[in-house]
């Protein structure tokens, strides 16, 4: 009886908690400082991150990724229906969905953006996600029917991701400009999109207001439309200092990239919320595996032990205390564990300096080397990242040269090929594991990330699971493509690191989704 | 006086040019690729090769150069690369911040070093010269952006008496909001002047003219003003003019500290991302700027001291 009357308790107490949630506070800006502004809102004509993320708060897609990333759920599409040979899909509009300046959404429009997005002339450095649709048709007024060239098991996602963002069709093409790109660049000045917010001011680097689109479909659980806020204030403040520092004294109420040296701290402060959002995102250093270097010297990176001892020489543990603070993770596989299909038993290359030893000795190295590195002048991340690896390789004779350079010139080099080692960062896009192996591992796209290592066998794996419907076959195969990668290590595994943002308590039901993505839709600010 | 001012006209327009052939070796020069900064490290060799063509870079400097040329000429300035907007409209939404800001700093150090060196000069080897001179001595050794730092820690975030970073909306807000950046601007330059004004205060107060005048009865007030003060601003006045360059330069950080959207920023965050039309045409309106407010220093020196248009 006493058991029975607490657990009602617990549920009534689970209600009131659910009743809450319903209660959300709707109006208000939300203030929300960014480290680097957004270029250019188009869709599909972007490849930085800062136009990414907020990409889906502006465009909605046909589909929308589901909170784990693993599947996807109905966005402007109620329905979604694959053939049975995978080779046709045909999706049902939602009735009455409108872009956010009341006009309708029309089958038409969907097509046009699709048709735009998936061509490489005009769909950018994404095209690939949809290269694999042959056609886009429209039949009635609800149906759309994409037809592909091959069966593509990652089509649902990519339908999904920001560059499959639906655009009104009208609007763009009555933008001034003769060619699509000087329609895109006048259009995305003021762009009106389908997404829960709409741009309404934009001042390069300093701030950009995005307000609520009246229009947006979707309900909040109370039956009245989304989003709750009325408007989102992005302020431009590239100093970490001067962003924290706005923070706390309240004049922001979201702050992203806390510098990790600060997280503890802000952890402390019981005014604010310090979160670590998970991140599909890899920490690493690449390597150039080619047999001599662009300066015509020969390069002992070429020898796969090599590579293998300078993995075993580094302990990821103190990698991570050093940059991290202990905020990140072992990588596991050069993919982040959180995308579909990642593959690791466990951390790769386990702190080990007499392994390391005896491999560099094997491949006749014993007395070591000398080894230069790229790093970006002025980051803090760099230095404390490759200061600690200069001392942990020093115990196997290997001499770390460490080369600042800032970001222009070290891409320039970088793209020649004309490097040794790297920093490298990676962030998925897209929930599914072939962005990142179709350009970290897999030749023919830009040789490994220009690290010059080739596995034939990997690519010929990468191009079976590009078709492969089987969920089980296309696991497999992802699976000895990580093995596979990981034994030729062409590069030296680090960690996975979370977004750190802190926010001030009344900032209720904010996510940052491992893809980077900064989701607002929920989002409400507490009285 | 005229001759003075069309002989500076046409230095002004030599250094124009010479800026521009600079600024143009220096950014086609320095290694890096603005359509690779743009499109990221994930970019196909394809898609890279295809946006050089579209922003004519895969043409000879040459023909790069005499398309800059022409461009400035007729006052063209293009399309930044980066933000995809005219560079007109990025140059003309800041430009009037950073010369809010730089006049406030100037205004400030003058306010700051004027009263103070008077003080010192007068008290020549007194506590109060000691004090004023430790003063100055610490702000002058101290980096631009330790002194915003502490200041936006101490005034803003402490107490609450200043915002941190911005510039608000409208006029008096701005002026509210840029104060503290002003006065971050404006310390190390009054230390300057005050040690320049000081000196040159000691300087006239012994000299034989002003001995002179006192001696004819004058009071010492109009000694002061007429005589002492006139004489002695004349150095600081020229260290002022050659110090707008410097002020500029310490605008770039000044206003990434505070988060201000003015040139110093733009032309900061554009030279690191390479945006060639960017930097060139900044580069351009500023040194054409710095050397009207040359012009106009020379001209107000020319008034106190007229031996300056001989």
């Amino acid at each position: 009886m006493k058991l029975r009357s607490k657990g009602m308790l617990l549920a009534a107490l689970g209600l009131l908690c659910a009743s809450q949630t319903w209660a959300a506070n709707r109006g208000g800006t939300l203030v929300f400082a960014r480290q680097v502004d957004s270029q250019f809102l188009d869709p599909t004509q972007t490849a930085q991150n800062a136009d990414i993320w907020i990409s889906l708060n502006l465009y909605d897609t046909l589909l929308l990724a589901s909170a784990d990333g693993k599947s996807t759920e109905p966005g402007l599409a109620l329905a979604t229906k694959v053939s049975d040979d995978g080779k046709s899909i045909t999706f049902t509009m939602r009735p009455g969905i409108k872009f956010a300046d009341g006009s309708p959404i029309a089958v038409s429009d969907v097509k046009w953006s699709l048709d735009r997005a998936r061509v490489k002339e005009t769909g950018g450095e994404f095209a690939f996600l949809l290269s694999s649709i042959a056609s886009v048709e429209t039949k009635g007024e609800d149906s759309v029917i994409v037809q592909m060239k091959h069966r593509d098991p990652t089509i649902l996602q990519a339908l999904a991701t920001f560059n499959s963002g639906i655009m009104p069709e009208k609007l763009f093409m009555a933008a001034p400009g003769d060619t699509m790109l000087a329609k895109a660049k006048a259009f995305a000045e003021h762009p009106i999109g389908s997404g829960p917010f709409v741009m309404t001011s934009w001042k390069r680097n300093a701030e950009m207001v995005m307000t609520r689109n009246p229009y947006y479909w979707k309900p909040a659980a109370d039956g009245k439309p989304l989003p709750y806020l009325d408007s989102v204030k992005f302020l431009i403040i590239p100093d970490d200092a001067t962003r924290m520092l706005k923070l706390k004294a309240g004049e922001v109420d979201i702050t992203e990239f806390v510098p990790y040296s600060r997280v503890t701290e802000l952890k402390a402060d019981p005014k604010l919320n310090m979160v670590l959002f998970p991140a599909a995102q890899v920490n690493y250093f690449a390597l150039n595996t080619r047999p001599t270097l662009k300066d015509g010297t020969k390069n002992p990176l070429n020898d796969v032990r090599v590579r293998q001892a300078l993995n075993y020489a580094t302990d990821k543990e103190a990698i991570i205390q050093v940059v991290s603070y202990g905020a990140g993770t072992p990588q596991k596989s050069f993919m982040p564990m959180s995308t579909p299909l990642a593959f690791g038993e466990g951390p790769l290359y386990p702190y080990d300096v007499a392994k390391a030893k005896k491999l560099l000795a094997d491949a006749g190295f014993a007395s070591g080397f000398e080894i230069t590195c790229m790093a970006l002048a002025g980051s803090a991340d760099d230095a404390a990242k490759l200061s600690a690896l200069q001392q942990m390789w020093s115990q196997v004779g290997v001499k770390l040269k460490i080369e600042q350079l800032e970001a222009a010139t070290r891409l320039a080099r970088y793209n020649a090929a004309d490097f040794q080692m790297r920093t490298s960062l990676w962030t998925n896009d897209i929930n599914d594991p072939n962005e990142i192996t179709s350009i970290i591992a897999y030749y023919p796209t830009r040789q490994s990330a220009r690290t010059g290592w080739q596995d034939k066998r990997v690519d010929e794996l990468f191009e079976i699971s590009q078709e492969e419907l089987n969920p089980e076959k296309r696991a497999a195969q992802y699976r000895e493509i990580q093995q596979r990668y990981a034994e030729a290590a062409p590069i030296i595994f680090a960690m996975e690191v979370p977004y750190p943002v802190a926010m001030q308590k009344k900032v209720k039901d904010f996510v940052q989704i491992p893809l980077g993505n900064n989701i607002f839709i929920d989002t409400y600010l507490d009285k | 006086m005229l001759a003075l001012l069309a002989r500076r006209v046409l230095h002004i327009a030599a250094t124009v040019v010479l800026v521009a052939l600079l600024i143009f070796a220096l950014m086609h020069f320095l290694p890096g690729d603005p359509v690779l900064m743009l499109l990221g490290d994930r970019a196909s060799d394809e898609s890279i090769a295809r946006m050089r063509h579209e922003m004519g870079l895969d043409r000879t400097m040459l023909e790069q150069f005499w398309e800059f040329l022409w461009h400035m000429a007729t006052f063209r300035f293009g399309d930044s690369v980066t933000m995809r907007v005219p560079v007109v409209s990025l140059i003309k939404e800041r430009l009037p911040v950073t010369i809010m800001l730089t006049s406030m700093a100037m205004v400030l150090a003058v306010l700051i070093a004027a009263p103070l060196a008077f003080i010192a000069a007068l008290r020549q080897g007194g506590w109060a010269d000691a004090v004023i001179r430790v003063i100055s001595q610490v702000s002058l050794s101290m980096p631009v952006f330790y002194i915003g730092l502490v200041l936006l820690i101490t005034l803003a975030a402490g107490l609450r008496l200043f915002p941190v970073g911005g510039i608000g909306d409208g006029f008096f807000e701005n002026l509210y909001y840029l104060f503290l950046p002003s006065l971050t601007l404006a310390l190390s330059l009054s230390a300057i002047l005050l040690r320049n004004l000081r000196e040159s205060l000691i300087d006239v107060l012994h000299a034989d003219y002003v001995g002179f005048a006192t001696a004819k009865g004058l009071a010492r007030r109009t000694v002061l003003t007429r005589h002492v003060l006139r004489n002695a601003c004349i150095s600081t006045v020229t260290l002022l003019g050659l110090h707008v360059g410097s002020l500029i330069g310490g605008a770039v950080i000044t206003e990434s500290v505070f988060a201000i959207p003015g040139v110093g920023r733009l032309m900061i965050d554009s030279i690191y991302s390479r945006d060639y039309a960017v930097v060139q045409s900044l580069t351009m309106v500023i040194a054409i700027l710095v050397s009207l407010v040359f012009l106009v220093f020379d001209a107000v020196l020319a008034m106190l001291d007229p031996r300056v248009s001989a």
